[in-house]
């Protein structure tokens, strides 16, 4: 990913509400043709930093390129940047073909070459038998499709979606992710689109953005998101569970993840809080001498309140909560 | 089941009985007017119902008096103020709509004072300033000054309409390649068509009935309401009655016409898929 070539950059984007600072001097780097997630939680300016990149927001101050030119006066309807909203924003006043048609129609394209293009998009999302629908009348799912076939229709330079999977009833969602993973390639366009659940990440990404406080705390592959964060903030946000931490002085202290430490065994000692079972693996919640949690694997439900030895296999050394290294 | 069909009764008996409260003047009006006044008006207990009917009143009224030019006066001036209303509250509203609730609503409730100031203050000084630029009983004049007191209804009502659209769609014509007067004119006024067509209907009914700017701006080429005060003053009441009826004809055809995009939805702004 790195040797290609940069597709979207920001440069120091800062936008305000009021007096609070919600993107912060942010800068990031998208490469051309990627699936790059903007991973958060909910209010940390996810959906703005999108509307920023499509032009819907202004901000502060802070530049934005695309393919290089710098696009950050431009208006949304200049920058051919595709953005799927949320709520999907289908126009209740069109049926599905028109909604589809709508951008190619603004476009001033003729008739018959929009007609090629909204069933070529159609065929591609598998929506044709519902072009002539009212919009009110189909699925959460068929909704997404429809917004993402106007989306591709104008063939824009990139495409922004604000979680695409969070309307959809769990079973399509599934698909949904693995749609957008087929899309991509098959488009060799370049996504980018913002979930505040990381399960939503993990394995059909290229990179995620950890944002938090108005910047990306983090951007890297999940894996490596997991394994070194790097801060406790992002150890603590990434994984089913928070990090685990062992203070050993003032300013150090050990992070590790439960499969990394072996209990049973070891001078390291706990009490167990909860027994907590997530798929068929029971962990227990544990609490240290210094009062904070750990969260240890084990083979089977304990009694509470019993000691539980471990030792650490790997850990991450944290210097005034960064990351410092790994020791295995 | 039962209760909510004797609820649906209920609902049917209310809306008759309101409806007959607002309808009753109005047939009274149609009553006198079609009828002679030997059964009306110079019987001390008139019958409620036809007892004949005749176009004598229409005649003489429409022959007597000059009955035409001040319709299509007051035609012309409503269906302006009508388009000067809309012209300057959608892009008013739209603006509101974009401010934070609060300040938007702050800013409304300054634009009704206008219509708290007594229309007598401020015709007498508009007058003076259109009778300087030689616009004294044009019906611009009229229009213009009727739409003061039409505008901040219209804002108001246009701008809950606006509110009441979802923010993305919006943005998502923005995106999808609008320009920012394409987005308002093309996708949002069509969206919040209900808004619009009773902002445009209460606009015109406003100019259509309006008396004071109308007395005191156009009193040469006076408006229907002018020259049907003046018949009763003059003490022709049937006239006058005749009168009145033609005045609501108007009314009732543009009310029919429009209804079917109000439904009586615009209050909440409602918008229709
Ligand atoms: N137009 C706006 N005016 C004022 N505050 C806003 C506006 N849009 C978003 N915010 C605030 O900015 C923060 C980030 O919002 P948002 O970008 O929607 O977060 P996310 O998508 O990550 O959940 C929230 O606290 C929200 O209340
Ligand atoms: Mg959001």
């Amino acid at each position: 990913m790195k040797n290609n070539k940069v597709k979207l950059e920001l440069k120091g984007i800062t936008k305000k509400f009021g007096k609070k600072a919600v993107i912060d001097n942010l800068d990031l780097k998208i490469y051309e043709g990627e699936l790059f997630a903007i991973l958060g939680p909910s209010g940390t300016g996810k959906s703005t930093l999108l509307k920023i990149i499509v032009g819907i927001e202004e901000p502060d101050s802070g530049k934005i390129f695309l393919d290089g030119k710098d696009i950050t006066e431009l208006p949304p309807n200049k920058r051919n940047i595709a953005m799927v909203f949320q709520s999907f924003a289908l126009y209740p006043n069109m049926d599905v073909y028109r909604n589809i048609a709508f951008p190619l129609k603004i476009a001033g394209l003729k008739k018959e070459e929009i007609e090629k293009k909204v069933n070529s998009a159609a065929k591609l999302l598998g929506i044709s038998e519902i072009l002539p629908s009212a919009v009110s009348k189909i699925s959460g799912g068929q909704k997404q499709r429809v917004a993402l076939a106007r989306a591709l229709v104008r063939e824009p330079s990139m495409f922004l979606l604000d979680e695409p999977f969070s309307n959809l009833d769990a079973r399509v969602r599934f698909t949904a992710r693995e749609e957008l993973k087929r899309l991509r390639e098959q488009l060799h366009s370049t996504f980018v689109y913002v979930t505040h659940d990381q399960r939503e990440t993990s394995n059909i990404t290229s990179r995620v953005g950890v944002l938090n406080n108005g910047k990306f705390q983090q951007i890297d592959s999940f894996e490596n998101l997991y394994n070194f964060p790097k801060n406790r903030w992002v150890g603590d946000f990434i994984g089913n569970f928070p990090m685990s931490f062992i203070k050993k002085s003032d300013s150090i202290s050990w992070g590790f993840r439960p499969e990394w430490a072996l209990a049973g065994r070891g001078t390291l000692t706990a009490k167990l809080v909860t027994n907590e079972l997530v798929g068929d693996i029971n962990y227990w919640m544990c609490e240290i001498k210094d009062g904070s949690m750990v969260v240890l694997r084990g083979d089977k439900p304990k009694e509470v309140g019993s000691t539980i030895n471990f030792k650490l296999n790997k850990y991450n050394i944290y210097k005034d909560n960064n990351f410092v290294k790994q020791v295995a | 089941m039962k209760i909510k069909q004797i609820k649906k009764y209920l609902l049917y008996a209310v809306a008759i009985i309101v409806a007959i409260i607002f309808i009753y003047p109005l047939y009274i009006l149609f009553l006198v007017s079609f009828s002679p006044t030997t059964t009306t008006l110079d019987k001390l207990f008139p019958s409620q119902l036809p007892v004949k009917l005749t176009l004598a009143n229409f005649i003489s009224a429409l022959t007597q008096y000059h009955f035409v030019a001040p319709l299509f006066k007051s035609l012309e001036v409503a269906f302006m103020v009508g388009a000067i209303t809309l012209a300057i509250a959608i892009p008013a509203a739209y603006g509101l709509s974009k401010l934070n609730k609060r300040l938007g609503n702050l800013i409304m409730v300054f634009l009704f004072i206008a219509n708290l100031v007594p229309a007598l203050i401020i015709a007498i000084p508009i007058s003076v300033e259109f009778i300087k630029a030689g616009l004294f009983d044009s019906p611009v004049a009229l229009a213009l000054a009727q739409s003061l007191f039409t505008l901040p209804l219209a804002t108001f009502i246009l701008l809950g309409s606006f509110r009441a659209i979802p923010k993305d769609l919006e943005s998502q014509a923005r995106v999808d390649g609008m320009g920012l007067f394409r987005t308002i004119y093309t996708m949002l006024v069509p969206l919040a068509k209900a808004g619009v067509a009773a902002a445009f209907l209460l606009s015109w009914l406003t100019s259509w009935d309006e008396f004071t700017f109308a007395v005191i701006l156009s009193p040469l080429k006076p408006t229907l309401p002018v020259i049907v005060y003046i018949n009763i003053t003059e003490g022709s009441l049937i006239q006058a009655a005749a009168f009145a009826a033609v005045v609501s004809i108007p009314v009732i055809i543009l009310t029919v016409v429009l209804q079917k995009y109000i439904r009586g939805i615009y209050l909440t702004g409602g918008i229709t898929g």
